[in-house]
């Protein structure tokens, strides 16, 4: 009886494995097929080209465009390479790889489950190519300073330049921003008016009214025949901002993402049986003994933000230093011939502040963000008063978006501020001559 | 003329803003083309035809309950949604400008018609409308009924269209089949005003698939959001750590790494450029934060002893953190040079979206905003762009700074040109390139 047991154990054990990576590979962009997991782990070399794209793809963010040409091979491996140093890989043997992208699958399993265990990779994958049906807004600024966009090829000239292009470039700037504003308020006028006409409509009652998307999808069903046609329409290249892709191409990308979600969900319940297939895996491997080869340091603007950072702490403490020395001389001056019955009002108020500072402290370092919104947020318009339901009253974001813009203008001042001294004290030193401010606001 | 590496780097940078606003604005061109489409009339999907098409323009066949119609009941639909649309145009032109041209309002009249057969109880005016078609165009005009207004109403008029069809529509048809040609363009030209959505948005209905599949799409992913723990999530958790120690030690790297991405404590021990960039981050979110709070201390006034001794103490304290802070720093940066990481590489890819500040509880799918009113919604996104632009304008500060100031000061002899110098830096660095300062030559009288 048990050897029965444990047969049908077995059989079931030995069906496990293969639908966990059946799930794994319907739930990754463009997956691999089982089969090439298979091969990886005998470190097939026709298993290697599949697994170099795949690693490319989850390391790359989603193009905006779709228009750039995805790098070659060669570009890409050497991408997948640099990425995975800098965060952090530890095995040396991906740094040896050659990157026409012939060889090293088995590696390049080991490299895909340790992203996979590290962190929520899946759901990260799912969430940047998600469907957006709403119309979105980011509430915060975190997304749109991480990911700056396709870099424009630039002709870096080597010349030198003048003081007043600088200007020129500035100005340029700030005209870009003030379009930049008048645009955005055209567009939530618009979204206002789209929102409100279609106001009852939609099945979900949370919602209310239809987004652009869902708008669009019943204007134009056949959208999709139209972007091939590619006729007299002028759709260009769409971003992924709003679902911009309508119609059947819009159902249809529905469809694969809802197929994508439940086969992430059976991966969760089946992956156990994964790890313990890598952990044979990774027996296979011959050990990686020597040292990881440096790649040659090429310095980067990173390297002077941390500069920058440096400079600003230092110039910091010194300000508080020559704030609080003179206020501890005065203190020490007049305290001196107190009792100690002050003494515990004292500490007390030694107390307060050490508490007051700790909360500051943890404010960034265990991302005190959390109270603050966050990511994108569907737009949903309701009269005020009518929804108790979930969401973030707009009123909200106002507030704490407004006191955000005063400190930037604060420390925008302070700066401005140190400037000027720096530049009047430079000035002062050359006498015989007058500087007239320019006329305040 | 500045020296070639300053200006090199300057442009850099003035050109990385540049772009992304530029991004910013091509982004935002593309959602306005799509909304202003959706305000306009609604066009059919072919090319224009000579006769107005049975595309699937309106909508009201997707949710009626009375299957689907012939062809020929969709043209006549679309005739009588086209008469409708024009009424109420004309009816908005005549009360908006008194002059607007008799003819086309004429015209529109004996099309308007077949409008107040449908808006009026139906069988009343089922056979008057069209015949005081030609006969009483004013009256016509007159008691023209917006359409919009309830949503019963609306109802009543899809069915309508339906009975009423026959009569109105046909006796109109070869009429408006000419007259939509000359009409139909000036009606676009004339006002961008949000016709079929304004007034038929509420007419409109998701297709049933589409429901489905968005319903099973926040179900599903509501699903993959919560956090179930479970005795084979536990037992998933330590094989997964296991593996990763396991990786790690292939390697004779120094020090103890801890799963999940965690910040490792100490330099040596195998920091990563990414944590490395991470931290840098927090401490810059650090130093503003203790700056702020520095500022709001030295312009507080304190009363009695107590709050002087407490604002003595939060100095004092500010500074022992700002202390912490740079010893830490300094153990990235030897960590960064001794160790020979790659800090941020060439080719390095833009980072998968990253947190304000913690998110590591991040729901994936997104969260409603609610806002109730347009102003609302335009404050809001202004504010968002002014937060962005001033975090733009404060790192050029903080790089033309470091750039500009050492060659004003180091510059000699200190001419004219380095007058005009100064002057212009000023301006960029003080007044963020705005406004000039004025320099006199202070001659004494002799």
């Amino acid at each position: 009886m048990g050897r029965r047991r444990r047969r049908v154990d077995r059989a079931a054990a030995a069906g496990a494995l293969p639908a966990a990576i059946a799930a794994l590979s319907r739930t990754l962009p463009g997956g691999p097929s089982p089969e090439t997991f298979r091969r990886a782990k005998f470190d097939r070399p026709e298993a290697a080209p599949a697994l170099w794209r795949l690693l490319f793809c989850v390391l790359s963010p989603v193009p905006a465009d779709g228009a750039a040409a995805s790098p070659a091979p060669v570009a890409q491996a050497r991408l997948v390479k640099s990425e995975l140093r800098s965060q952090g890989y530890p095995r040396g043997s991906l740094a040896r790889l050659p990157e026409d992208g012939s060889q090293g699958s088995r590696e390049l399993l080991l490299a895909l489950s340790w992203l996979l265990a590290r962190g929520p990779l899946l759901e990260q994958l799912l969430a940047q190519t998600r469907v957006r049906l709403g119309d979105e807004m980011p509430v915060c600024e975190c997304e749109a300073l991480a990911s700056p966009g396709p870099p424009a090829p630039h002709v870096e000239a080597d010349g030198c330049v003048d003081v007043r292009h600088l200007q020129w470039l500035m100005g340029k700037l700030r005209f870009r921003w003030r379009n930049l504003i008048a645009s955005q308020q055209e567009q939530c006028a618009l979204l206002g008016k789209i929102h409100s006409y279609t106001r009852g409509c939609h099945s979900d009652h949370s919602l209310g009214h239809l987004s652009v998307a869902e708008a669009e999808l019943l204007r134009d069903p056949e959208g999709g025949r139209q972007v091939r046609a590619g006729g007299a329409r002028d759709l260009g290249p769409w971003g992924s901002d709003q679902a911009v892709v309508f119609g059947l191409q819009l159902l249809q990308r529905l469809e694969s993402e809802n197929a994508r979600l439940e086969a992430a969900l059976e991966w969760r319940r089946r992956e156990l049986v994964f790890w313990q297939w890598m952990d044979t895996v990774l027996g296979a491997c011959p050990p990686d003994a020597s040292q990881p080869t440096f790649l040659p340091r090429i310095p980067a603007r990173g390297a002077s933000e941390l500069e920058l950072v440096a400079q600003e702490l230092q110039a910091l403490q010194e300000e508080l230093r020559k704030a609080a020395e003179p206020r501890r001389a005065a203190w020490e001056a007049r305290v001196g011939g107190w009792g100690p019955e002050w003494k515990a009002a004292q500490r007390a108020c030694e107390e307060a502040v050490r508490q007051e500072l700790a909360a500051l402290q943890r404010s960034w370092e265990h991302g005190g963000g959390l109270a603050q919104p966050h990511g994108p947020h569907r737009l949903v318009r309701s009269e005020a008063g009518m929804l108790g339901g979930p969401g973030l009253p707009a009123a909200e974001v106002i507030t704490v978006l407004r006191s955000r813009k005063a400190c930037l203008e604060v420390a925008l001042r302070q700066l401005q501020g140190q400037c000027r001294q720096e530049l009047a004290r430079l000035a002062g030193a050359l006498p015989g001559f007058i500087w007239i401010p320019p006329p305040g606001r | 003329m500045l020296p070639a590496g300053c200006s090199r780097r300057l442009l850099a940078e003035l050109r990385d803003a540049l772009d992304a606003c530029a991004e910013r604005q091509r982004q935002l061109e593309r959602s306005l083309r799509v909304s202003r489409r959706l305000l306009r009339v609604w066009e059919p999907a072919e090319p224009p035809a000579p006769e107005p098409t049975p595309g699937p323009k309106t909508n009201e066949e997707a949710g009626s309950p009375a299957g689907t119609p012939s062809p020929q009941d969709l043209k006549e639909l679309e005739l009588l949604t086209q008469a409708l649309e024009k009424a109420v145009q004309v009816r908005k032109g005549l009360s908006k400008t008194g002059e607007r041209d008799r003819a086309p309002s004429l015209k529109s009249g004996s099309v308007a018609s077949p409008a107040t057969t449908a808006s009026a109880p139906l069988h009343t005016s089922g056979r008057g409308g069209s015949q005081a078609s030609e006969t009483k165009p004013p009256r016509g005009i007159r008691r023209t009924t917006v359409p919009a207004k309830g949503f019963p109403e609306h109802r009543l008029l899809s069915v309508g269209d339906r009975t009423c069809m026959g009569r109105g529509a046909r006796a109109a048809k070869p009429g408006p089949g000419l007259r939509d040609q000359q009409i139909a363009p000036s009606a676009a030209s004339q006002s961008p005003e949000a016709f079929t959505l304004k007034e038929k948005g509420i007419l409109l209905q998701l297709p049933m698939a589409f429901r489905k599949a968005a319903s099973q799409n926040s179900r599903l992913w509501a699903q993959l959001s919560s956090t179930e723990t479970s005795d084979s999530m536990d037992a998933t958790i330590t094989a997964k750590t296991q593996f990763l120690q396991k990786m790690q030690t292939t390697e004779s790297l120094l020090g103890v790494w801890e799963p999940g991405g965690g910040k490792s404590g100490w330099p040596g021990s195998g920091l990563s450029a990414a944590e490395v960039e991470r931290e840098v981050g927090r401490l810059r979110k650090a130093c503003s934060l203790l700056r702020l709070r520095m500022g709001e201390e030295l312009t507080a006034d304190p009363k009695d002893w107590m709050q002087e001794y407490h604002c003595l103490l939060t100095l004092e304290g500010l500074q022992a953190i700002a202390g912490q802070c740079l010893h830490r720093l300094q153990e990235l940066r030897a960590a960064v040079m001794g160790q020979q990481l790659v800090p941020w590489p060439e080719g390095r890819l833009p980072s998968a979206p990253s947190f304000c500040g913690g998110g590591t509880d991040t729901i994936w799918s997104p969260q409603l905003l609610l806002y109730s009113s347009t102003q609302e919604l335009q404050t809001l996104a202004s504010l968002r762009l002014w937060v962005a632009m001033l975090d733009q304008q404060i790192h050029l500060e903080k790089v033309l700074m470091a750039e500009l100031l050492p060659l004003v000061s180091t510059q000699k002899p200190r001419g004219p040109r380095w007058l005009a110098l100064c002057r212009a830096v000023h301006s960029l660095l003080c007044e963020g390139g705005e406004r000039f300062l004025t320099v006199l030559r202070d001659t004494p009288a002799n």
